[in-house]
């Protein structure tokens, strides 16, 4: 046991000599994860579409319209921007906006006299879910109006022709009996209208047990086992290095076999995980608000997962015929690991055969366990056959890569 | 002490060591002495347990190092061919490393290392990293990783090829104190006169046999004290020059060929111009002679028919 611990030591103090290398297998995926907030918000504000209005109407209808799009909840969902035809247009087309609306002439005479009119909405190429939002918004509104021009039409022609001939507004008798009519109007149907009152909520349906889930955790999810990837990779070839430099030679001279010697090597490796685990698990736990008391169950699953993956990239060097070819197989084996096994792409982007064949791959099954852990829907008793299984590939990896360590390893 | 009894190993249908037998006894340094290729450092590789033998058996110190492998390996210090070392780590973290791994522990440990880098002249740069060291200094550490356990059998494995003259010196006195401590040094080498200077006792092997050993005086006596003549032209039938050198006293041919003839005679310079006749009548013509003094390397010659450094 003490040349196990001795060996685990010599190993991490080796690993320590190269921080550069360690911050590397953690930053590169962390980087990625930071470009990936950027560039979708963190995943936790509401996308706001801007909607540019051209009113050259100045109407009380056009005015209704442009300020229902920006009012309730609709303005966290719209933020409405009043800019001349022109101005609309060039703003447009450098891609500053989600849409514009165009709110023609003589618009408000037009609806309260029942005649044809026409809005025009130019929406942003670049964009695609912003403007299409905005679309849908502005049918609705529409409707509305057309609802409202059906109800309250009579009433409301009085002030289409403008006041009476020699007067500057309308006389106040004309406008209190509007007023009452209308008023007894919305009244007889206030049923109907209160409330229809038009809500946006935005939902989003999350597998049970993963509450917390959102655009960030998931790829953080991804991006922290790509981490845990990279590590197992880069660590793998270390038998080669021990025999190009004859330490490997020189220990299996000692009276230790193997199996200490290997031992000694997974401690050493599993110490080093763990630690990176913790801090990358505390990291997000610090991003995303996982609790934490999930840190340290999260952090020692992604520890072992982690072992077991460096225990299939050692096989795989183990059995090459020379450091370069070992370093290309495992390459070879990463990259499908990594694009498909959701620790690059989450398994939710992905189409669903793709994610499902994912799922089956050893960093895709350890990576879902992962994602119970953190997500709060895993117990200790419902680990315990996903821990056996990792168990009995460290069991199988480590007695396939002691053979060859001590068949035809050396000879080569 | 280190028993080897009719030790064989064969890779496919190569045959790398073809019954070698020997002991070696502690307080003594057992030279190895064999061309590049002999079966040296494979004969090493079994005797520390690294290489299986096909036959034969190997003891350490009375242990079998296939049947008690780790009991065997336990009384081992190994110096290899090449470096062994962690060049990331200091001095003092290898050798921390590799005392532990034979179960050194608390002030012996520290006394021990104290002890290894002092006695190869390196407790100054102790916690450097290795990287940083100069190859003779690497070579004194390699060496010092090897003795820092105290074994009571020390393989070396040509631990002075590649090395400047001035770290051979020190390494060769080095292992001649570990040996005058008690310890059982076996090492190879394919330098004749490292192997005359170092070796208490020898065995030549070449082509995976053992093909003479004993002291140096007993390996010197197998010469008869004649000196080697080699001549170089052209030159009649192994027949021919055994008909015209035949009668004389002590004269025998080691080997002849079409352009070359080494002959092993007592008292060559004397009898040089008698010799040189009696191949002229037989039609040789000689245009080269070299004579050499008994040696290692005439002894070889005289066993292999080829030099050494072949």
């Amino acid at each position: 046991m003490r040349y196990v611990w001795a060996t685990a030591v010599k190993d991490l103090r080796r690993r320590l000599r190269d921080p550069l290398a360690l911050a590397l297998w953690l930053g590169i995926p962390f980087a990625i994860l930071t470009l990936l907030s950027l560039a979708f918000g963190g995943g936790e504000a509401t996308p706001q579409a801007r909607l540019l209005v051209a009113d050259e109407d100045q109407s009380l209808v056009s005015g209704l319209l442009a300020g229902a799009l920006g009012q309730g909840q609709l303005a966290e969902l719209i933020q409405v921007e009043e800019v001349t035809p022109e101005e609309g247009r060039k703003r447009i087309g450098e891609g500053d906006g989600s849409a514009l609306l165009l709110i023609p002439p003589e618009f408000g005479d037009a609806v309260l006299t029942s005649q044809p009119t026409r809005l025009t909405l130019l929406t942003n190429p670049a964009q695609s879910i912003l403007p299409g939002i905005l679309e849908e918004v502005l049918s609705l509104l529409v409707d509305a109006v057309f609802y409202l021009q059906r109800l309250a039409a009579e009433p409301l022609s009085t002030f289409s022709g403008g006041p009476p001939d020699g007067a500057a507004t309308f006389p106040d008798q004309v406008v209190s009996s509007t007023s009452v009519e209308i008023n007894q109007l919305v009244d007889g149907v206030s049923e109907y209208l209160f409330p229809p009152l038009l809500s946006v909520s935005v939902e989003v349906e999350e597998p049970e047990g993963q509450k917390t889930l959102n655009l960030g955790t998931l790829f953080f999810n991804s991006m922290f086992f790509l981490a845990i990837l990279f590590i197992a990779q880069g660590m793998s070839d270390d038998f080669w290095v021990e025999k190009r430099q004859g330490t490997l030679m020189r220990s299996l001279t000692t009276p230790h076999g193997v199996t200490s010697l290997l031992a000694g090597k997974m401690l050493a490796a599993f110490v080093l995980l763990l630690v990176m685990a913790i801090l990358g698990v505390t990291a997000g736990a610090a991003l995303y608000g996982f609790p934490a008391a999930r840190i340290l169950p999260a952090a020692l699953w992604a520890a072992a997962s982690g072992l077991a993956l460096l225990t299939l990239f050692t096989l795989l060097q183990l059995f090459a015929t020379s450091q370069k070819t070992g370093g290309l197989l495992s390459t070879l084996v990463l990259f499908p690991l990594m694009m498909v096994g959701g620790s690059l792409f989450p398994f939710e982007a992905m189409p669903g055969w793709l994610a499902a064949i994912g799922r089956r791959l050893p960093n895709g099954w350890a990576l879902e366990q992962f994602k119970a852990i953190l997500g709060g829907g895993a117990t200790a008793v419902g680990l315990l056959p996903a821990a056996a299984v990792l168990l009995a590939a460290l069991v199988v990896g480590s007695w396939l890569a002691g053979r060859r360590l001590r068949g035809g390893f050396l000879a080569r | 002490m280190i028993e080897v009894e009719e030790l064989r190993k064969e890779y496919g249908e190569l045959v790398a060591v073809d019954g070698v037998s020997f002991t070696a006894e502690g307080g003594a340094v057992f030279g190895l002495l064999g061309p590049n290729g002999a079966g040296k450092t494979t004969t090493i590789g079994c005797v520390s347990g690294l290489q299986r033998p096909t036959a034969g058996r190997v003891r350490v110190m009375g242990h079998d190092v296939v049947l008690d492998g780790p009991a065997a390996r336990a009384h081992l210090g190994v110096v290899p061919q090449d470096l062994a070392l962690y060049e990331d780590l200091s001095a003092t973290e290898n050798l921390l490393y590799w005392a532990s791994a034979y179960g050194l522990r608390g002030d012996r440990l520290k006394q021990r290392i104290t002890a290894s880098l002092e006695v190869t002249g390196l407790l100054d740069r102790a916690k450097e990293p290795v990287k940083q060291f100069s190859g003779g200094m690497k070579r004194r550490l390699n060496f010092a990783c090897g003795i820092v356990h105290e074994p009571r059998v020390l393989l070396l494995d040509e631990p002075t090829v590649g090395v400047d003259p001035q770290s051979r010196v020190r390494l060769q006195e080095l292992v001649k104190a570990q040996a005058a401590t008690g310890t059982c040094v076996l090492y190879t080498t394919h330098y004749m006169e490292e192997a005359e200077t170092l070796c208490d006792r020898l065995a030549i092997i070449d082509h995976g046999k053992l093909i003479a050993q004993g002291t140096l005086d007993e390996l010197r006596a197998m010469l008869g004290e004649r000196d080697l003549l080699r001549l170089s032209g052209r030159f009649p039938s192994e027949t021919q020059i055994a008909a015209a050198l035949g009668g004389r006293e002590g004269v025998e041919i080691v080997q002849a060929e079409e352009e070359s003839l080494i002959v092993a005679a007592p008292q060559a310079s004397r009898e040089l111009p008698a010799l040189l006749a009696a191949l002229t009548r037989v039609g040789a013509e000689i245009r080269e002679t070299t004579m050499s003094r008994p040696s290692l390397e005439t002894l070889f010659i005289k066993l292999t028919g080829k030099e050494l450094r072949e």
